[in-house]
Formats: C-alpha cells, sequence, structure tokens
C-alpha cells in the first residue's frame, strides 16, 4: 500500500476540519478538546491542537492522506514534521474575518521557509452572502499570480473537491516542470 | 452569518469596494467607543447612514456621518446581509467613491486610513484589476492624474516622484487616495519565494523508515535530506481522476 499526503493549512477557525470531513472517506480522526483562550472560545468551543486526518481511497494500492494542521500559532513546531514528504497544502482562509488575514500571511510566509511544495489558496465560507471576494483575499494576502485563490464552501463536497483538484492541478504542473520526460 | 472585523483589519473604503463588487445588500454597525454608525447599503449602493452619540442621539446623517466614520481610527464593525434594505428611501447623493475621496481629504494623514499597507517610496505600484465603476463621482486632481498615469511606467513610487517632480511625502499621501477609493493597488512581488532550510541529517533509523513510507517518499541518506516525495506522474493522474470521481 502506497500513500501521498497533503495537508490542509490555515488560521484559527478557517475551516481545515471541515474540509477534511468532507472530503474523506473515513470518519475523520480529529483531536479536538476545549478552548482555553476566551477569544478563541467566541469562535468556536472545541479548537484541533494535534491534527485531524482523513484518508481518500486511491484504489487498492494508494491511498491519499490529508492532514489538518493546528490552527494556533502556539503548535507551529507540528507544521514541520506535518509537511515531511506532502505533494502540497492548501491554505484556507475565513473570507468573513478580515482580522485573521495577518496571521494567515504570517502562516503563508512560515510555510513558505518549511516547505517549497506547491499550494493553493481556498477563500472559505463563500455560501456566506456577506463574504469577501476571492480577488480581494487575493490582494489582501499577497498572493503571487501563479498561486491560485480558489472559492471554498467547505462543508460542500463539490467546492472541497474543487480545491483539491486546484491542488493537484498544481502539484501535475510542478512535476510536469521537473520531470518532463514522464508526461 | 455576518463580516466582521475592524478598521483596523479592514478599512471602511475596502469595505465600500467590496458592497460594490458583490453587489452586497444589507446593514453595517459600528462602534467606535461610545458612538455607534449605522450604513444601509443596496445593491452595493450606500442609500444612508447615520452617526449615533452615546445617548442614541443622531449627531450626523448621510454623507457627513459616512465622512465622519472615515476619519476613525478604529471601530469595529459587523455586516449582515438584509435584502429588505431595498425597500428604504436613497438619502445619500453621492457615490462612494465621492465620499470616500472627501473623507481622505480631511485627514491630515490618509495612509494612516489604510493601517494594514505600508505606502514608501520603494513601493512598487500598479493599477487595480479589480473592476472599478465606469461612473464613478470623483474627480481625480492633477497629482491624482499624473501618478496614476506613471505607475505603469515606473518601477516604483521613487522613481513616480522623480520623473513627475512632486515631493515625496505628496506623493505618499496621493497614493493613499488613489487606493482607497481602488484605483491602485501595492503589487505582489513576483513569485521568488524563499527556498525551504534543509534540514539535518537523520539516521536511518525505524523511525524514519516508517517516516518515508508514510510519505510515499524516497529519502536518502545524504546530508541535507531531499524530504519531496517522488510520484510518477501515473500516480498523480490516478489521484486526479479519483477526486474528480467524488
Amino acid at each position: 500500500m502506497q500513500t501521498l499526503k497533503i495537508v490542509i493549512t490555515g488560521s484559527y477557525s478557517a475551516g481545515k476540519t471541515q474540509l477534511i470531513r468532507t472530503l474523506s472517506d473515513i470518519e475523520t480522526v480529529s483531536t479536538d478538546y476545549a478552548v482555553t483562550l476566551d477569544e478563541e472560545r467566541q469562535l468556536k468551543q472545541e479548537t484541533t491542537v494535534a491534527l485531524d486526518f482523513g484518508t481518500i481511497a486511491i484504489n487498492e494500492q494508494l491511498t491519499l492522506y490529508l492532514f489538518g494542521t493546528p490552527g494556533q500559532e502556539r503548535f507551529d513546531f507540528m507544521w514541520e514534521d506535518l509537511s515531511i514528504g506532502c505533494l502540497g497544502y492548501v491554505v484556507m482562509v475565513d473570507s468573513t474575518r478580515p482580522g485573521h488575514f495577518a496571521e494567515t500571511r504570517r502562516l503563508m510566509d512560515r510555510f513558505a521557509e518549511i516547505t517549497d511544495a506547491p499550494f493553493v489558496v481556498a477563500a472559505n465560507k463563500q455560501d456566506d452572502l456577506t463574504a469577501l471576494p476571492v480577488s480581494y483575499v487575493r490582494r489582501r494576502l499577497g498572493v503571487p499570480v501563479d498561486v491560485p485563490v480558489l472559492p471554498c464552501t467547505s462543508r460542500e463536497r463539490s467546492s472541497a473537491k474543487l480545491v483539491l483538484l486546484g491542488l493537484l492541478k498544481q502539484i501535475a504542473a510542478r512535476h510536469l516542470a521537473v520531470q518532463p520526460e514522464e508526461a | 452569518m455576518a463580516l466582521e472585523g475592524t478598521l483596523q483589519d479592514m478599512s471602511l473604503s475596502d469595505l465600500f469596494q467590496i458592497f460594490r463588487l458583490g453587489p452586497k445588500s444589507g446593514v453595517l454597525v459600528l462602534n467606535s467607543g461610545a458612538e455607534r454608525g449605522v450604513v444601509y447599503v443596496t445593491e452595493g449602493c450606500l442609500i444612508d447612514a447615520a452617526l449615533l452619540s452615546a445617548g442614541r442621539t443622531v449627531r450626523a446623517a448621510q454623507e457627513e456621518a459616512l465622512i465622519q466614520m472615515l476619519l476613525w481610527e478604529n471601530a469595529s464593525f459587523v455586516f449582515r446581509h438584509d435584502p429588505a434594505v431595498s425597500q428604504r428611501a436613497n438619502r445619500i447623493s453621492h457615490d462612494s467613491d465621492w465620499i470616500v475621496m472627501e473623507g481622505m481629504r480631511r485627514r491630515a494623514d490618509p495612509a494612516r486610513a489604510l493601517p494594514y499597507h505600508k505606502i514608501s517610496l520603494d513601493t512598487c505600484l500598479q493599477l487595480s484589476p479589480l473592476p472599478i465603476r465606469t461612473n464613478s463621482g470623483v474627480s481625480l486632481d492633477m497629482n491624482q492624474w499624473r501618478i496614476v498615469s506613471l505607475v505603469s511606467s515606473n518601477p516604483n513610487l521613487r522613481s513616480i516622484c522623480e520623473t513627475a517632480g512632486i515631493p515625496h511625502a505628496q506623493a505618499i499621501r496621493t497614493v493613499a487616495e488613489l487606493m482607497a477609493i481602488g484605483m491602485l493597488e501595492i503589487m505582489i512581488p513576483p513569485p521568488t519565494r524563499p527556498q525551504p532550510r534543509p534540514r539535518p541529517a537523520r539516521p536511518l533509523l525505524p523511525a524514519a523508515t516508517r517516516e518515508a513510507a508514510f510519505a510515499g517518499a524516497t529519502m536518502a541518506p545524504m546530508e541535507c535530506i531531499d524530504e519531496r516525495p517522488h510520484v510518477r506522474r501515473s500516480l498523480l493522474d490516478a489521484v486526479i481522476r479519483r477526486v474528480n470521481g467524488l
């Protein structure tokens, strides 16, 4: 059995756990526990302190693993371990919380230090009629033009699927650039 | 379901741009100390506004209320979707660009209205790719027009100042005004991402072997381990087909 790994990251309460739950074949493994900080408790009753884990069976020999990182910066020591051997990563951002953009930018910078794997940004909660448009999210996060910023509603499988496909296309494009003879 | 934050996270001028882009309908409520601002938005247009003092008496209304709110350094805000706002009468005659520009002109330091943007002489600028309204009610002044016309042919604001002979402080002020109405934005630098730091070599102990197997990667026992997974294109195609079928 061969496994491939994709990491879902993002700031606190961005929708990482939900994206994995929506895509996973299995009941996801989460390690949420009660929130301790007051400002975090206003957003979520429980938070992911270790990681979320889900799988997508590709065939009998191959499984895609989805790992969600803990959102809070105080757990960033775990990001490095999670990034080992990952094919690529999704940066989730809540499109209705501009206050999270600065933290998301720091997170993107940190991941760029850890890994050069391809990534996409998923602008989550686009089903909310007040959500900020993808173009504004791109501008505020300073996302380079070659990195897709994709609209996302993490609760909807069709939307979550498009985010994952967007990342896989980025990975395939990188693969083609590095190993053109295999194309 | 609401858009929430503070003006330090997102300026009022940005909010007005977003309302127009949507276009969105609803009520924006801002709280700054004891003062409260209420803005009614229909299909992206600002149709009414009031600025209330601590005793909930109206201190300013319509355009003047909006301009006063634009002068706030910070406030918390909540914008809720509400299509019923369209039933209200339109009491604002100027468009949001005009109001924003008027607010910027009354500020001693317009750049402070965009706290998350750092405008300096080294800032690279570009015309905003976000759609702007063609019938904007703003009339640009000479300096604004000169900067707009020079943005595409100059690498940064310093170069624009030298070409146009505009004093530095004035240029920064003018750029802030143009950014506030969505005509200019700071250029995102090209994707020259730093290389990830090499990790120290780890002996190929069972734990490392487990990691390699876990990630589907082939790791070599070299000084710096290449931890990038090496995946055949056919495997990637299989993954894409499977995800497509979800």
